[in-house]
This record gives structure tokens, C-alpha cells and sequence, in this order.
């Protein structure tokens, strides 16, 4: 950075001190000008790059520890089976299953939660609120995104469970139930910040017409502005799902760690695993280079996938969102 | 109906809104209010000789003044366990009587006495015994009643004039005078009571201070209860018994807790005093007082965190934080510059910017994954470092993890200087380069400040890639940053799963968590001030 720079000093200040005749530049100053510009400009791009390479390397690594697991166990039984013994000495088996299970209860709970209050959190937001209010409301939701996932795992494990546990007589606190409100209340910030963007970027002129035409403010949002602002909600949503399925701390402490597909399937006072909780919980244990580790790469290989997938329609649905205002 | 619907919908959305005000209270209060327990309580005698012991704080002739007023009442308190135990130890008196019995059966030899008269005394004394220790098994008071009275009625017989049998007699008096008292049947029971209180006592007042014990191994069993609240919940256990009974009212439901005082169980006993005692001289033997323990920030914790502070957790917290922040701040407002002031539409730049947003949405889990295969597996051996998990591996996983946010932040600050700026500054011979680091970072930088703080919060908070990178759950303060560290975040999630001894101390748990979210909530206040003077200043302009 700083060469560039000097280079700039030599063009620039030199005319200063020495007077009219050279502010014509000789050709040795301007091609060193230009050679510092091209330097700088490719040096910058390589340090921009840097993401281009570090996600590539994210991908090889956990993909090159999850290869030879794949190698050997088809990806049907890893997915379909629900039999997950990955240290036993005769009969290891790795059907993820309850991992995926648990994982999938626990996000669309939560987003259950937050979906409806995010939004109208965000409709208030953008068109019911005045300036003042406003500005306490968006920083409360600012420090809700801001404590950290341990922190509410810990609330969740000693103050929520025992709550929950007193209150229903659950055999245990520590289910979907509770993770679903944790995560719930860590994805709502997300989710009200990119459906406010969204439902605020609807023109003003949509709004106009529907209350000039005589509609309610619920109608004028619910049948015009929630529509035109479809693509900016559902990349909220996506966006949402992604903090819930990828979050770790929170399902790991509230959910109740227990490898369990609930039965009879509503039942959601009973605990789970979630894919998260699986890696987190025993990667450290896991011997290196064995078929358990593996086996958790391979975890992660599939979180990562779906998490790839997920951000590429949201970052298409906001694309779509932007285009269209 | 379509107005009712509308009102329906304000009151709906009022609600949400109002929500996330509740939510963060339901939240901070209670986390808040037990976490404070951590630095501000009532602090005991104990707490103070601690402080006196292991970091030289305090008066130390006022503490040794109060630990020995202290002292005194305690170990009254331990004599009458040890005098009622002494009483009611049947397997001692057992073993005694039997001693007894051996050793007049030498006496009787040594002073010649042969033939008739010593079988006769040796059968009577033989009888005795027997008839004691038939006794001491029976747990029928009745019976033990009658039948010490029977001995007791050989008192004086005057073939039992040896000191020997005399003792014996003695000791059947004695037990006599306890067993009119308490209920046999239940002794047994009073037996584990009795142990059982004995144990709380040395929690509740550390070891009894003898010459020739070691000291304790851990820093816990050496000092007694440091704080009010945890000597009031060791009382509550040692003044009464607690049993789970079936709920009268609703026999088929959970059970209950019932709680008997115990002064009632071992009412007419010598130990229905020691009760009493405890009870009310426990101020006195505590002298409670409001402490404000503001080392808690800086000392270490001793016994899986029973007593001391969260000081190595901060440090390493903050070196974690720290030098993530040194790798990820240049390569962030770089490529932020470059995507700003450099870059074309064009396929590399998509490409760019897809990449950060993959790299935003990684699951930290996945980061700490990487981190621990690429960094720690990977790449230290290649700089001949051990596979373990180290500062710098965490730091530079947490960097990665963060890059997008800095990235955005500061893309986003750099975009919002106004074109004006550059322009003059272009316009007045500068080149590019010059402008973009004499006027548009500088004028940027608040904005990227604020982008820099919200990194620094998050990256304080995460604790799962940490864990499988950097974190240790019991070691010493990091040297160097290849050693591995504890942080808040990390120590949090073990101190909340963790063993008996931190669910002993509630408050030491809150208090972790809470100085974790202080922190983070600091940081962020920080960074909300900081864009709302922004705001003016280019509301301003």
C-alpha cells in the first residue's frame, strides 16, 4: 500500500517545489506512476481474492476429511438410517438420521416462532412507528443479535428448563420445545432487519394507491405491500433458517443432546440432536483419522451444502428484490 | 369487521414490537441479577481469610481477630457432636467392653487369683459382656433399659471393685443416661445424620484446624463458606432433613419435599442444643458483610471455579479477539477498497462477492471444522508446531469467520463517503491511491470502526469454533499464542454442562456468562454511539 503511494508523492508534489517547467511529467515519472498504479490495483486484487480462497479451502478441507467415509458407506444408509454407533468396535454404523431429524424439527420450530413476529415486527418497523420509537426499538433488537450463542444456551439450560420443566411438567426442559424459542429469538433480528429493508423499499406510491382507493392499513399491507415485498421476505426467511440451521451452542445446550427421532411426531417436549450438536459434541473426541471422524466431516460436509445452496436462493431473491425497485 | 381487522393488525403488530422489549427483559433481568451475585455479596469471615491467604488483600490483624472470636464458637459447636457422638459410637463402647473383659481377665491372673473364684469371676464378667454387647445390638429401648439396669444392679457387687469393671459400669450408665433420650430404632439413622452433618459442617466451616492434618488438597476444602447465601443453604441442610415424601393431597403425583427440623428429631440430646446454636450464632460466627469483589475480574479461579474470578478468562478473550482482529482488519478494508473504488462488473467481481457470501453463511461449526483440520492438522505441522489446539489457530479461524462482516461494514462505510470528496480531491492532482488513503479512508473510518467493533463482539461470543480450535476447559494462562487458552464463551458452556462442584456455585456460573454478555454488550453500545454520531455528522453535511 504504501509504495503505490510514494510513487503518487513523486508525481504530485514535485511540480510544487520546482516550479512551472515540470509539471509536464517526464516519460520515466509517468511510467513509474503507472507501474505503481498496476502494482497497487494487483496487489489489492490478490487480497481480494483472499475469500475466492478461503471458501475453496473450506470446501477442500472438509470435503478431503469426509472423502474416505464416503468411499466406503453409501450415502443412502449415512442419510435413510437411523442407527448411529460410530465407536463401537464390531458393529460401528452411521446412520445420521436422528441428526438430520432433530436438526430439521428444531429450525422449522423455530422459524414457526419468528417468521410471523419478525414480520410484523418489520411491518411495524417500517410503516406504523414513529422516529422515536423507532430508535429504541431497532437498537433492543440490535443487542438481541449481539449476545451470543452461549449466552442464551446458558439461559436456556439454567433458567428456561427448570421453567419449563416446573411450569408443564415436561419430563425434561431441555427439548425442541426450548431450542426452538433460543433459536427463535437469535433469528428474529435477522429476519426483522432483511423483511424491514425489504417492505421498507416498496414505493411509496403502492402505498398511496391502496389508501387512496380506501383500504385499511392491514389490507393495504397484507394484499399490496407484503406481496411487492415477497422476494426481500422470503430471503429474511431463508436468511433466518440459515442462523438456526447452522447455530450450534444453543441447540447443543437446550435441545437435550439425546439421538432421538420424537414419537409420535408432534410430540416436541422430547429432546433431540441436531447435526451441529453431533459435530460439536464429538469431533474433540473422535480419534483422528478414523472412520468417527471422518463420519463427521461428512456431517459437515452435507451442513455445508445445504447451507451453500440456501444462500445462493436467498442471494437470488434478494438480487430479484433490488432489480425490481 | 374490516376496521376490527385493522385494529387486530395494529394491536398484532404493537405486540411483535413490544415483544423484542420484553424478550431482552426476560432475558437480562434474571441473567443480570445472578450474575451481579458474582462481584457483590455478603461476605463471610471465610471469604476474607481467603482473601488474606492467597492474595495477602486485607487488614490482616482484623481478620485474625474475627478468625479466632470465630474459632472459639466453632469449636464448641464440634465439641458437642464429638461428646453426643462419644455417647451413642456403640461399635466403640462395643470394642471397649470387650477390651475390658480381656484385660480383667489379666488382672485377675496377674493378682493370683486361681481356680473356683476366678472362673466364678471370670464367668460373671463373661455374663456381663455378653449381656452388654447383646444389648448394644438391640435397638428396642425397652429392652436395652431392662437389661442395663440388670448390669447396673452388679454394681455393687463387691467382686467388681477393679477400675476395669468400673469403667464398664460407667459406660453402661452412660449409655443409659442416652438411650432414656433417644428413640434405638432410629439410631441408625441418627448415625447417618450424623455423619452427614459432620461433612456439611467442614464444608460449612472448612477443616477443623489441627496440628497434624495435612491441609486439603484443593483450594476448595480449605476455607469454609465465603459467602452469606451459600452458608444460609448449608444450614438449611444441617437444621433439617429433607426427605421426598408422596403428596398427600395427590398421592399419584410427584413427590414433595418435606423438611423436619432436626433439633425436633434429636429433641432431649445434648445435639438438640448444638441445633439451637447453630442457628442463632450463626451471624456471629460468619459476621456476613457487604463485599464488592471487584478481583473477580482479575484473579484466577481455584477448584474448577469454586472460588476466585474470571481473569485468565478475559485475557484470553480479549488476545483471541485481539489478534483475529489484526488479521481480518487489513484484509477486510482492503478488499473492501477494491471492491468499491477497483472493480468492474464483471464475472471475477460476482465471483468476489459470492465468495463472501458463502463465507457468511459457513455454520460456524463448519469454520471451527476448518480451523481444526486446515490450521491445527494441517498447517502447523508443516511449521513443525504440534497438532494442538493454539491461540494463533483460533485467531486465524475467527479472522476467516468474521471476514465477511468486516468486508460488508467496511464496504459499506467506504461507499457512503460522499462522491464530492473524492472528486475534489481527484480534481486538486491527487492520484488514486493518495485519495483513497488521505480522504476517503479518514473519512470512512468511523464507519469502518463501527464495522470493526461489531467483529470484535461477535468474535468474542463465538464459542464453537473455539472450542475445536483454540479452547481448553482446565489449563494454565496462555505464554504464548501457540498455547491454547480458556475465554468467556468457552468456559461459559463448560461451567453450564458442567461438573457438581460449578453447580455448587450458581453465582460463579452467572457471573461468567454475564461478564461475557457485559462485554459484548459494551462493545455494541460502543458501536451504536459511534453510527449515531456518524448519522449526524452526515445528516449534516
Amino acid at each position: 500500500m504504501s509504495k503505490p503511494e510514494e510513487g503518487n508523492k513523486s508525481v504530485n508534489n514535485e511540480p510544487v517545489t520546482r516550479g512551472r517547467e515540470s509539471l509536464v511529467l517526464s516519460s520515466s515519472q509517468n511510467m513509474r506512476g503507472l507501474i505503481y498504479a498496476l502494482l497497487g490495483k494487483w496487489s489489492l486484487l490478490t487480497v481480494a481474492a483472499l475469500s475466492i480462497v478461503a471458501i475453496i479451502l473450506i470446501f477442500v478441507f472438509v470435503s478431503k476429511n469426509a472423502y474416505p467415509f464416503f468411499k466406503e458407506i453409501s450415502i443412502l444408509t449415512f442419510l435413510g438410517t437411523n442407527d448411529w454407533h460410530p465407536t463401537s468396535t464390531d458393529h460401528p454404523s452411521y446412520g445420521a438420521l436422528a441428526s438430520i431429524v432433530g436438526t430439521v424439527y428444531v429450525t422449522i420450530n423455530s422459524l414457526l416462532v419468528a417468521v410471523p413476529i419478525g414480520i410484523f415486527t418489520a411491518v411495524f418497523l417500517s410503516d406504523m412507528v414513529s422516529h422515536k420509537l423507532r430508535n429504541i426499538i431497532k437498537p433492543i433488537i440490535e443487542i438481541l443479535a449481539a449476545i451470543p450463542s452461549v449466552a442464551y444456551g446458558f439461559f436456556a439450560v439454567k433458567i428456561f428448563a427448570p421453567w419449563l420443566q416446573n411450569e408443564f411438567g415436561m419430563t425434561t426442559g431441555t427439548n425442541v420445545i426450548n431450542a426452538s424459542i433460543m433459536l427463535a429469538v437469535m433469528a428474529l433480528p435477522t429476519i426483522i432487519s432483511v423483511a424491514e429493508d425489504a417492505i421498507s423499499n416498496v414505493p411509496r406510491e403502492l402505498r398511496e394507491a391502496s389508501y387512496g382507493l380506501g383500504s385499511t392499513r392491514a389490507e393495504t399491507m397484507f394484499k399490496v405491500v407484503l406481496p411487492a415485498a415477497h422476494s426481500g421476505i422470503i430471503a429474511a426467511v431463508i436468511l433466518g433458517m440459515m442462523r438456526s440451521l447452522g447455530e450450534t451452542m444453543i441447540v447443543w445446550m437446550a435441545a437435550g443432546n439425546a439421538l432421538n427421532i420424537p414419537s409420535p411426531w408432534w410430540d416436541l417436549s422430547q429432546s433431540v440432536r441436531t447435526i451441529t450438536a453431533t459435530i460439536a459434541g464429538e469431533t474433540l473426541e473422535a480419534a483422528r483419522d478414523t472412520m468417527h471422524y471422518y463420519s463427521l466431516f461428512a456431517l459437515g460436509v452435507i451442513l455445508l451444502m445445504v447451507t451453500f445452496v440456501l444462500n445462493l436462493v436467498s442471494e437470488y431473491f434478494l438480487r430479484k428484490a433490488k432489480i425490481k425497485h | 369487521m374490516r376496521i376490527i381487522l385493522d385494529k387486530i393488525f395494529t394491536i398484532t403488530a404493537w405486540f411483535c414490537a413490544i415483544m423484542m422489549i420484553v424478550i431482552l427483559g426476560i432475558y437480562l433481568l434474571p441473567m443480570f441479577s445472578k450474575g451481579v451475585t458474582a462481584v457483590v455479596f455478603q461476605g463471610t469471615v471465610e471469604f476474607r481469610e481467603l482473601q488474606l491467604v492467597k492474595h495477602g488483600r486485607g487488614d490482616e490483624k482484623a481478620v485474625q481477630q474475627e478468625l479466632e472470636k470465630s474459632e472459639k464458637l466453632r469449636n464448641e459447636l464440634r465439641a458437642i457432636i464429638s461428646e453426643f457422638r462419644k455417647g451413642m459410637n456403640r461399635e466403640a463402647i462395643g470394642e471397649r467392653i470387650r477390651d475390658i473383659y480381656k484385660d480383667y481377665k489379666d488382672e485377675l491372673k496377674n493378682k493370683g487369683i486361681e481356680g473356683d473364684q476366678y472362673r466364678t469371676l471370670y464367668s460373671k464378667a463373661k455374663e456381663i459382656r455378653n449381656a452388654f454387647c447383646d444389648l448394644l445390638e438391640s435397638n428396642d429401648n425397652n429392652f436395652v433399659l431392662s437389661e442395663l439396669d440388670k448390669i447396673l444392679a452388679q454394681r455393687n457387687n463387691l467382686n467388681f471393685e477393679s477400675k476395669l469393671t468400673q469403667e464398664m459400669f460407667r459406660l453402661a450408665e452412660n449409655y443409659k443416661h442416652n438411650v432414656e433420650k433417644i428413640d434405638l430404632a432410629r439410631q441408625s439413622e441418627n448415625e447417618t445424620a450424623l455423619v452427614e452433618i459432620e461433612g456439611i459442617l467442614n464444608v460449612l466451616f472448612g477443616p477443623e484446624l489441627k496440628s497434624d492434618s495435612p491441609a486439603p488438597l484443593l483450594a476448595k476444602d480449605q476455607f469454609g463458606m465465603t459467602r452469606w447465601d451459600m452458608v444460609e443453604r448449608q444450614l438449611n441442610l444441617i437444621l433439617y432433613e429433607h426427605k421426598w415424601v408422596t403428596n398427600e393431597e395427590n398421592p399419584d403425583g410427584p413427590l414433595v419435599m418435606e423438611s423436619i427440623p432436626r433439633k425436633d428429631i434429636f429433641a432431649g440430646t445434648v445435639m438438640a442444643d448444638f441445633f439451637v446454636r447453630l442457628e442463632n450464632e450463626a451471624e456471629d460466627i460468619f459476621k456476613p458483610r457487604l463485599t464488592i469483589y471487584w478481583n473477580y475480574f482479575t484473579d484466577d479461579n481455584e477448584s474448577s471455579y469454586f472460588i476466585g474470578g474470571v481473569g485468565p478468562e478475559i485475557y484470553g478473550t480479549i488476545i483471541l479477539t485481539v489478534m483475529s482482529m489484526v488479521f481480518v482488519i487489513p484484509f477486510g478494508i482492503i478488499t473492501a477498497a477494491w471492491l468499491v473504488e477497483c472493480a468492474r462488473e464483471n464475472i471475477f467481481t460476482s465471483i468476489i462477492r459470492m465468495s463472501i457470501n458463502s463465507l457468511a453463511g459457513v455454520p460456524s461449526i463448519v469454520f471451527g471444522m476448518f480451523g481444526m483440520a486446515f490450521f491445527v492438522l494441517w498447517a502447523q505441522p508443516q511449521f513443525e508446531i504440534d497438532p494442538e489446539a493454539c491461540i494463533l489457530a483460533g485467531s486465524l479461524t475467527l479472522a476467516l469467520l468474521t471476514l465477511p462482516v468486516m468486508i460488508r461494514s467496511s464496504e459499506e462505510a467506504i461507499r457512503s463517503v460522499p462522491q464530492t470528496y473524492k472528486e475534489a480531491s481527484l480534481g486538486l492532482g491527487a492520484g488514486r491511491t493518495r485519495t483513497f488513503i488521505l480522504v476517503t479512508l479518514p473519512a470512512a473510518l468511523p464507519g469502518i470502526l463501527t464495522g470493526i467493533i461489531l467483529s470484535l463482539s461477535r468474535v468474542a461470543g463465538e464459542t464453537a469454533p473455539v472450542l475445536l480450535t483454540a479452547a481448553v476447559a482446565v489449563g494454565e494462562v496462555p505464554d504464548s499464542i501457540l498455547d491454547p487458552t480458556r475465554t468467556l464463551a468457552t468456559s461459559s458452556y463448560y461451567m453450564a454442562i458442567g461438573d457438581r462442584i460449578a453447580a455448587m456455585v450458581p453465582h460463579k456460573q452467572f457471573g461468567m456468562v454475564v461478564t461475557l454478555i457485559t462485554m459484548v454488550l459494551l462493545l455494541n453500545a460502543a458501536a451504536i454511539i459511534l453510527r449515531a454520531r456518524i448519522f449526524k455528522k452526515l445528516k449534516g453535511h
